[in-house]
C-alpha cells in the first residue's frame, strides 16, 4: 500500500497546484480578518452564514478535494496508468485506500488550517468552537475525498458532475429544500460542528448530531467500498 | 470464411498455461471477438491480425483488464478476471506507451516490483533492467527518454517479478532495428527458460522469426492457429506459387502444364516460370524428372508464398 | 549501367477538383467544437453533462414563467409586476453561477484534451494557425453558450405571454425585452467564453481549469464585498467591481435599465453605466487579447 501511497502523493503535489490551493485556502482566513477588522463587524451568525458555512464548507474545501481527489484515480484511468496497480497482485481496496490516504494527506492540511484560523479570528479565540469547526473541516474533507475518488474513476466527467454537486445540490438547492440537507456533505459538517459546540451553529437543526455521523459514516464507507468495487469490475484502459 | 483451424492441438506433455473457451465480446452492437477457443501453451506465441481484428481485446481478456462478454479465460488452471494472486505470475505490458514522467527509470521498475511483492527488491531490479540495456539512463526521469526507451523501461517494469507467463502487446512499437534484434534474442532467452510468451505485433516477419504458434484473429474470429507452415498447407483451396528459373522457359512450361500436380502456370516477364499447385509434395519428384527428360536446366525453384506474410494476406483476404 | 525508374499509371486518380482554404478548416474546427461542447457525435456519456445544464437553465426560466402566471391568475394580470417577481432582468443574475460553472467544464473540454493527447499539433500542420485555432475554438463555445443562454429567456418570454390574458397587448407592451435579453445573453456569454478559455489554455488537466476558474469566481465575491464594505466611499466602489460574478449582471442592468437582486446592493453600481460597461470590455477584451497571443505563438 506503500507504493500507491507514495505514487499518489507525487502525481498530486505539482507546485501550481499547491499554491492555488494555498491561496484558495487562505481567502476565509483574509476575509475572517477583514470583518472583523470592519467598524461594521458582522454577527457571529453572519460569520457563520456567509464564511464558514457558505465560503470554507460551501466553497473552498469542497473544492480544493475536488481539485485533488478526482485526479487521484481519474487521472490515471485518462493516462491510461491504471493497469500498472491493476496488474498488481494486490486485493483492489490496496489501491483505493492508499489514494483516498494520499488525497487526504494531501488536501486535509489546506481546509483544517484554513478553518482553523478562519473559526480562531471569527469567534475571537474561542478554542474549543475553533476545534469544533478544525474537527468538522477534516470531517468533510474525508467524505468529499471519498466521494469524489470514486467519482474521478466512475466518470470522465468527474470536475463537472462534482461541481454540479457542489453549486446546484448543495449551493442552491440545499437553501431552498430542506430535504437536500440529509444527502449534504457541508451539512453534515455544519451538523458535526454544532453537534462539537452547541453554541455555534444554532440554526443547525434539520438533522442530528447522531443522523450526522452515521450518514457521514455512510458516505465515507459507501463511496469507498463502491471505489472498490469498481475497480474489482470496470473494464481498466 | 471457412471455419476456424486448430491445427496444432497441445502437444502430449505440454501445459495448457491459457485457456480461452468460447470467449466473445461486444460493446453495444459491435462485436469485437466472437466465440474464439485456443489454448496456449509454453513457448512463443504470436497473435495476428490486421487493424481492429480484436487482437487488443483479446489480450486484455487473457490479462483480466476486460471482462467476457460470453465464455471464459483461465491462466494457470485458474479464472483470471478479479484474481489479483495470479499476477504474482504473470506480466503484462499493454499497447499504451504512457508513463509516470516524473519518476525516474530505476524508481518505475522498483515500484513494479514492490507492487508485485519481489523479494530481493534491488537485485531483480539491477536484473530487469540489465535485460533491456538501460542501466545508463536508469536514473533519468521517464519524461526524458524516446519512445523506444520508454518502452524498454516498460518491459524491464514487466519482468522485474520474474513472471512465468508474458503477454506482450505491441511491445516492438518505437524500436528501432538494433533494439528489435536485441528483443528477438531476450525473448528467445526467456522461452528457452521455460516461460510461456504471447506477443501482438503487426511485424509479420519478426514474429515468423519468434512465434513457435500463430493465432490468426480476423473480424474477431480466429482465422487459423498454429504453426505457420501447417496453416498455409491447410490452406489448400490456394495453390502455391512455385518459381521456376531454368535455360528454356517457354519449353519447360509447355511441359510441366501437362502434369497432374499443376493447376496454372504463366511465364513472367523476367522469363520465370511460375507454377501454381495444390500438390507441392508431387511436384516436388515430377519436376525435376519432367526437367532431365526434357533435357532442361533448372537453376532455381523457389516457393512464393512459403512465409507468413502470405498466409496471413490469404486470410485476411477471405 | 544506368538504372531507370519507370511509374506507371495504373489507374490512380488524383484529387483534382478545389481545395477549399482557411475559411474551410476554420469552420471544421468551429463545427467540432461546438459538437465537444454540445456532447454531439460523442455517445450518450457525452451529452449528459452539457444537457443536464441546459436542463436546469431552462427549468429555471419556465419555473418564472410559471410563477408569474400564477401570481397573475391570482392576484389580475400584472400583479407579477407589481410585487416584482422575477423576471427577464433578473434572469442572469440569478442564472448566473450556473451558466459560469457550464462555461467553466465546457472550455476545458475544448482545448485542454487537444494539448494533453497532443492533437493540437495535428491541427497546426494543416493551414491554421494557432489563431485560427483558438479563435474558432472560441466561437464554438460563444455560440454554445448564447443559445445556452437565449433558450431559457425565450422559453420565459413564451411563457409570460402565453400566460398573459391578452397575449398580443403583452407581445406589444414588451417586445423590447427580446432584443435586451438576447444582448445581455451574448453579453454574458463572451465574457464566461473568454474567461473560462483563458483560464483552461493554461493547463492540460480539465480538472484543474474548471475548479480554478469556478473557485475565481466563487471567492471574489465574498472578499471584495467584505473589503468594498470596510474601505467604503470610491475607493469601495471600485473595489466591488472586482467582483467577477456581477461584471456582465452589471451590463445586464445597463441593458434592461433596471437593477437585479444580485447587484442590488453592489457598491459598484454607483459609477454609472459608462463605467460598468468599460468596465465589462477590459475583463472581455483583456483576456481575448491574452488567449489570443497564447496561442498565436503556436505553430
Amino acid at each position: 500500500m506503500g507504493s500507491v501511497y507514495r505514487l499518489t502523493l507525487r502525481q498530486l503535489s505539482g507546485k501550481w497546484r499547491l499554491a492555488i490551493m494555498t491561496v484558495l485556502a487562505g481567502m476565509p482566513v483574509a476575509i475572517s480578518m477583514l470583518m472583523l477588522s470592519s467598524e461594521h463587524a458582522p454577527s457571529v451568525r453572519e460569520f457563520e452564514k456567509v464564511v464558514l458555512s457558505g465560503m470554507l464548507a460551501g466553497s473552498i474545501a469542497p473544492m480544493i478535494v475536488l481539485a485533488i481527489a478526482a485526479a487521484a484515480l481519474g487521472n490515471e484511468v485518462e493516462d491510461r496508468t491504471l493497469a500498472n496497480l491493476t496488474l498488481s497482485p494486490i486485493p483492489r481496496w490496496h489501491i483505493a485506500v492508499p489514494k483516498l490516504l494520499a488525497v487526504i494527506t494531501i488536501a486535509a492540511p489546506f481546509v483544517v488550517v484554513s478553518a482553523f484560523f478562519t473559526s480562531w479570528v471569527g469567534y475571537l479565540g474561542d478554542v474549543k468552537a475553533s476545534v469544533a469547526v478544525t474537527v468538522s473541516a477534516f470531517v468533510g474533507v474525508a467524505l468529499y475525498a471519498s466521494a469524489f475518488v470514486w467519482l474521478g474513476l466512475r466518470s470522465s466527467q468527474a470536475i463537472g458532475l462534482g461541481l454540479l454537486y457542489i453549486v446546484l445540490w448543495e449551493g442552491f438547492f440545499s437553501g431552498f429544500v430542506s430535504g437536500v440537507r440529509l444527502l449534504s456533505i457541508r451539512h453534515y459538517a455544519i451538523t458535526l460542528m454544532h453537534g462539537l459546540d452547541v453554541r455555534r451553529f444554532a440554526s443547525a437543526t434539520d438533522m442530528s448530531f447522531g443522523i450526522a455521523i452515521v450518514m457521514a459514516v455512510l458516505v465515507f464507507v459507501g463511496f469507498l467500498v463502491s471505489s472498490v468495487r469498481l475497480l474489482r469490475r470496470m473494464d481498466v484502459p | 470464411m471457412t471455419a476456424a483451424t486448430r491445427l496444432s492441438a497441445a502437444p502430449l506433455g505440454m501445459t495448457t498455461v491459457i485457456r480461452v473457451d468460447h470467449v466473445s465480446r461486444w460493446f453495444g452492437s459491435v462485436v469485437a471477438v466472437s466465440d474464439v477457443t485456443f489454448d496456449i501453451t509454453p513457448g512463443i506465441t504470436g497473435l495476428l491480425g490486421p487493424n481492429g481484428a480484436g487482437k487488443t481485446t483479446l489480450l486484455r481478456m487473457m490479462t483480466g483488464l476486460a471482462a467476457t462478454s460470453r465464455g471464459t479465460v483461465t491462466v494457470f488452471g485458474e479464472r483470471v478476471r478479479d484474481n489479483p494472486p495470479l499476477y504474482k505470475r504473470i506480466g503484462v505490458m499493454s499497447e499504451h506507451e504512457t508513463v509516470y514522467g516524473f519518476m525516474r527509470g530505476r524508481q518505475f521498475v522498483r515500484m513494479m516490483g514492490e507492487l508485485r511483492g519481489v523479494a530481493n527488491l534491488e537485485a531483480a531490479v539491477d536484473k530487469a533492467i540489465a535485460l533491456v540495456d538501460l542501466a545508463d539512463a536508469q536514473h533519468r526521469p521517464m519524461a526524458t527518454y524516446s519512445r523506444g526507451m520508454r518502452q524498454r523501461m516498460r518491459l524491464a517494469g514487466t519482468l522485474v517479478h520474474d513472471p512465468e507467463l508474458l503477454i506482450l502487446d505491441e511491445p516492438l512499437n518505437g524500436a528501432d532495428p538494433r533494439q528489435r534484434v536485441h528483443f528477438k534474442h531476450l525473448l528467445q532467452q526467456l522461452a528457452a527458460e521455460g516461460r510461456t510468451i504471447v506477443l501482438s505485433s503487426h511485424i509479420l516477419e519478426e514474429v515468423e522469426q519468434l512465434a513457435d504458434t500463430v493465432l490468426l484473429i480476423v473480424n474477431g474470429k480466429l482465422a487459423a492457429s498454429g504453426e505457420f507452415r501447417a496453416i498455409r498447407a491447410a490452406l489448400n483451396q490456394r495453390p502455391y506459387h512455385v518459381k521456376v528459373v531454368s535455360d528454356a522457359p517457354r519449353k519447360l512450361a509447355a511441359a510441366v502444364v501437362t502434369l497432374d500436380s499443376v493447376d496454372a502456370v504463366h511465364v513472367d516477364p523476367d522469363g520465370a516460370v511460375i507454377v501454381l499447385s495444390r500438390n507441392v509434395r508431387d511436384l516436388q519428384i515430377e519436376l525435376p524428372r519432367l526437367a532431365k527428360s526434357a533435357a532442361i536446366s533448372l537453376r532455381r525453384v523457389e516457393p512464393l508464398d512459403d512465409s507468413l506474410e502470405s498466409v496471413f494476406g490469404y486470410l485476411v483476404e477471405q | 549501367m544506368t538504372s531507370t525508374g519507370t511509374v506507371f499509371d495504373i489507374g490512380y486518380q488524383r484529387y483534382t477538383d478545389a481545395r477549399e482554404g482557411r475559411g474551410r478548416s476554420r469552420q471544421a474546427i468551429f463545427k467540432d467544437g461546438v459538437r465537444i461542447a454540445l456532447g454531439l457525435g460523442r455517445g450518450g456519456r457525452a451529452k449528459v453533462l452539457p444537457w443536464f445544464f441546459i436542463v436546469v437553465l431552462s427549468v429555471l426560466g419556465l419555473g418564472f414563467a410559471l410563477v408569474a402566471g400564477a401570481a397573475n391568475r391570482l392576484g389580475g394580470p400584472g400583479t407579477a409586476e407589481k410585487v416584482n417577481l422575477p423576471s427577464h432582468s433578473d434572469y442572469y443574475g440569478i442564472a448566473s453561477i450556473i451558466l459560469f460553472v457550464f462555461g467553466a467544464v465546457m472550455a476545458p473540454e475544448l482545448l485542454c484534451r487537444d494539448k494533453r493527447d497532443g492533437t493540437i499539433n495535428l491541427y497546426l500542420v494543416r493551414p491554421v494557425t494557432g489563431g485560427d485555432y483558438i479563435a474558432a475554438r472560441w466561437a464554438a463555445l460563444v455560440a454554445v453558450m448564447s443559445v445556452v443562454a437565449w433558450l431559457p429567456q425565450v422559453l420565459l418570454f413564451l411563457g409570460l405571454s402565453a400566460g398573459d390574458p391578452t397575449p398580443i397587448v403583452y407581445l406589444q407592451q414588451h417586445w423590447i425585452d427580446v432584443p435586451r435579453f438576447l444582448l445581455a445573453g451574448a453579453a454574458m456569454a463572451l465574457y464566461v467564453t473568454t474567461l473560462s478559455m483563458l483560464t483552461a489554455s493554461f493547463t492540460s488537466r480539465r480538472a484543474y481549469a474548471s475548479v480554478f476558474l469556478v473557485g475565481l469566481f466563487v471567492i471574489t465575491t465574498p472578499f471584495t464585498v467584505g473589503l468594498a464594505e470596510e474601505i467604503g466611499g470610491k475607493a469601495g466602489q471600485w473595489i466591488s467591481m472586482f467582483n467577477l460574478t456581477n461584471i456582465p449582471v452589471h451590463v445586464n442592468d445597463v441593458i434592461f435599465g433596471d437593477v437585479s437582486d444580485i447587484t442590488e446592493d453592489a457598491p459598484a453600481r454607483k459609477l454609472g453605466s459608462a463605467i460598468l460597461v468599460s468596465w465589462y470590455f477590459v475583463w472581455t477584451l483583456v483576456p481575448g487579447a491574452v488567449l489570443w497571443w497564447r496561442y498565436r505563438r503556436l505553430g
